[in-house]
């Protein structure tokens, strides 16, 4: 028989606790998936919200674009996957899911027009500034100040996340810098900004390396057990004994610092956990007799080992992948750090956490707070959603009214 | 080797020979092999084509067994088995997977043998797609067709197996079995599992369904009532071993081994005037690691003598019908 996933069940009798606990899960889901969904808008648009070029700047009489013309490859890749995302959620899964909704379909359609043209725009705007020439960094106020630009239109928070001024140290929040500045000068709301795509990419890309993993080896020892299962585990024992640090401090010794060496060691030591979750789901599942039924129908291996064992796994996965997103955010932060992750004009929420303790001696409470608070929001979204979606995918589970 | 078989057997669809399943068992630290579990010693039978054959015992007397190691579900320890002329246990993983269109299985469990995570849809639509390549709105329509076929109706398609009743799910079950249109179904105590008054619908079904599609079925129970209506043939299996083989209406008229006497007078009848000769086995079954010497019925046998504690009875004809075989060294 199907058994639920012991913690948060709740049975079906206690109707009012259902209702209350179902309210406020789909409340927390909500503001959970418009956090992230707001991340990854901020993570997209990073350039176009803090940068110090300006959109436009008119200088002897010509207008030039110089924010445009600074967009670099990283930029244009986000904005095409924002694109293609964006695509896929509006378009292609909420058909599949929400065929309940029946009449309120064409408004959300008109909505999801609208966004898509934004989106297409976007995506258009973010292409056509691939064409553009790339050209250095200017100071752009200064050219203001001193009145060789006549006029210019700076984005919402006018500082790069690289754009140091030593004259504008430590810093606490003020009306030109909105949380403050770091021990170089660096406004912190720029580099909180464009560090949401450093966590981003390190939560979402060491998880998925680490997933498919897990699964791959969780599938393989739980469904052929015996011998199979106890070598596996063996070497699964051992993955588990070498630490993450000792192998990023090896890394570091022999390559330079970057964002994917930092990804894949996250990612190829923190699989174990999953193909942990995936081999006792597996080995719960061995003798039932609808695995016997699906051998009995000639189905192959694979067929099996993907369709008919995997879904009964995906909600442990799904509900370690949260906490794994979450680890991995952790596991960079802590790495930059030590200093071996990303070296130091990058902006990474961890590296900016550290300045708020380690520089001259003073505590720097903006420097701890305000990315200290990123990295908690973007944690328990990610739980709180890895939640929501398991009691959506376990059709016997709690089904809340959507 | 027990020959079953009179001549009119020997060219059926279904051939078991000497059928062996033995389960080591493991001990001790190294997991040791200290004995062997059987299973299954040494069954042999015959199915013509369209006929069923009906299998029945107490629990843990090997039917399932038999029935899944036939099936080649479970790695048989010795024997043969011959379908359609072709050697079952001898097949290649790719010759095996063809032959399983042609040889199904119906479980016992309706609960355990539906995918909880599948809709019924894509459950019965799953084998037409692997093996046949049928997509999109032929293999809709044929998941339709086959749930009318079973008594349901395709609206279902898209539900999941927790919102059916046990009867409706082993229909599901049964529907899934027929879509590749298979010739031998194991029917593995399709019914077991079911109130009295579903049972009797879902043996319905089944006739049914034979006669439609010239079906072939080895119906495994442990109530000779059940077997009884559908059975052409019924071979009764005590600890491993068939101890009695006849034709439905020979078996239950002239029971000739003392335990399927004693089950034909556990089975109930709606004539509460009757005067009923109860016949109460004392005792467990032995175990299947120690089986007692002899006969392995006799320490619970009401008619034993002497000589079944010593010597082991082989499967013989009644001088009268050849096709009716019984182990006992009493009533032979």
């Amino acid at each position: 028989m199907e058994c639920p996933t012991p913690d948060l069940y709740l049975p079906a009798e206690s109707g009012r606790l259902r209702f209350r606990y179902g309210l406020s899960r789909r409340v927390g889901a909500r503001s959970a998936r418009l956090f992230l969904f707001g991340l990854f808008a901020l993570a997209a648009g990073a350039p176009f919200l803090a940068n110090d070029r300006p959109y436009a700047v008119r200088i002897d009489g010509r207008w030039h674009f110089p924010l445009f013309d600074g967009l670099d490859p990283a930029d244009f890749s986000w904005l095409l996957a924002t694109f293609v995302v964006g695509f896929v959620l509006l378009f292609l899964l909420p058909g599949r899911l929400s065929q309940r909704k029946g009449d309120r379909r064409g408004m959300l359609l008109t909505g999801r027009c609208i966004i898509f043209v934004l989106l297409l725009a976007a995506a258009i705007g973010g292409l056509g500034g691939a064409v553009l020439r790339l050209r250095p960094s200017v100071d752009y106020r200064g050219l203001l100040a001193s009145g060789r630009a006549e006029r210019a239109y700076f984005a919402p928070v006018p500082f790069g996340y690289d754009r140091t001024d030593l004259a504008a140290r430590e810093r606490p929040p003020d009306r030109v810098h909105y949380l403050g500045t770091d021990d170089v000068g660096a406004d912190v709301l720029a580099r909180l900004i464009h560090g949401s795509r450093i966590s981003l990419t390190v939560g979402l890309a060491a998880v998925t390396i680490s997933g498919l993993l897990g699964i791959a080896v969780g599938l393989i020892l739980g469904y052929y057990g015996g011998r199979v299962d106890l070598l596996g585990m063996r070497l699964l024992e051992i993955v588990m004994s070498i630490p993450p640090f000792f192998l990023m401090i090896t890394m570091v010794a022999f390559f330079p610092r970057s964002l994917f060496n930092m990804i894949v060691i996250i990612g190829i030591t923190s699989w174990t956990t999953q193909a942990r979750l995936v081999r006792a789901e597996c080995l719960k599942l061995r003798d039932q007799e609808f695995l016997q039924a699906a051998r009995a129908l000639g189905l192959t291996r694979c067929r099996i080992l993907v369709r008919h064992l995997l879904p009964h796994a995906v909600a442990p996965v799904l509900v370690h992948a949260s906490f794994a997103v979450a680890g991995a955010i952790f596991l960079e932060a802590a790495f930059s750090f030590l200093g071996f992750g990303l070296a130091p004009p990058a902006p990474s929420w961890g590296q900016m956490l550290s300045v708020g303790i380690s520089s001259s001696g003073r505590f720097l409470w903006w420097l701890s707070l305000f990315p200290g608070l990123a990295i908690f929001l973007t944690v328990l979204s990610c739980n709180v959603l890895g939640i929501r979606l398991r009691d959506r995918i376990d059709p016997q589970g709690v089904r809340v009214p959507a | 080797m027990i020959e079953l078989a009179d001549d009119t057997h020997t060219n059926g669809l279904v051939k078991v020979e000497d059928l062996k399943t033995y389960f080591p068992v493991r001990k001790g630290l190294f997991g040791r092999v200290r004995g062997h579990l059987k299973a299954v010693d040494g069954v042999s039978f015959t199915i013509q084509a369209g006929r069923t054959l009906g299998l029945v015992g107490e629990s843990g007397c090997g039917k399932t067994t038999t029935g899944r190691t036939l099936l080649r579900l479970i790695r048989a320890t010795a024997g043969r088995v011959l379908f359609d002329g072709r050697e079952v246990f001898s097949l290649s993983r790719r010759e095996l997977r063809r032959l399983r269109r042609d040889m199904q299985i119906i479980f016992q469990d309706p609960f355990g043998s539906l995918n909880p995570r599948m809709t019924i849809g894509s459950l019965i639509g799953e084998p037409l797609q692997v093996h046949e390549g049928t997509r999109g709105r032929l293999l809709r329509r044929r998941v339709g067709e086959l749930l009318e076929t079973v008594g349901l109706s395709p609206h279902y398609a898209g539900r999941y197996p927790h919102e059916f009743s046990g009867g409706q799910r082993q229909r599901i079950g049964i529907a899934r079995a027929l879509a590749l249109h298979p010739k031998f179904i194991v029917c593995d105590e399709p019914v077991s599992a079911l109130d009295v008054s579903i049972q009797s619908q879902i043996i319905n079904l089944l006739a049914d369904l034979q006669r439609e599609f010239h079906l072939t079925y080895l119906f495994i129970a442990h109530d000779l009532a059940v077997v009884e209506h559908i059975s052409d043939y019924v071979a009764v299996m005590y600890l491993g071993r068939i101890v009695e083989y006849a034709s439905s209406d020979e078996l239950y008229q002239n029971p000739r081994h003392p335990y399927t006497m004693a089950l034909l007078s556990a089975i109930p009848r709606p004539e509460p005037n009757r005067n009923r000769r109860r016949i109460e086995l004392p005792g467990e079954v032995p175990s299947c690691l120690h089986p007692p010497a002899g006969c392995p019925y006799h320490p619970r046998c009401h008619m034993a003598v002497e000589r079944c504690g010593r010597d082991l009875p082989t499967l013989t004809p009644k001088a009268d019908r050849i096709d009716h075989l019984a182990a006992c060294w009493v009533t032979t």
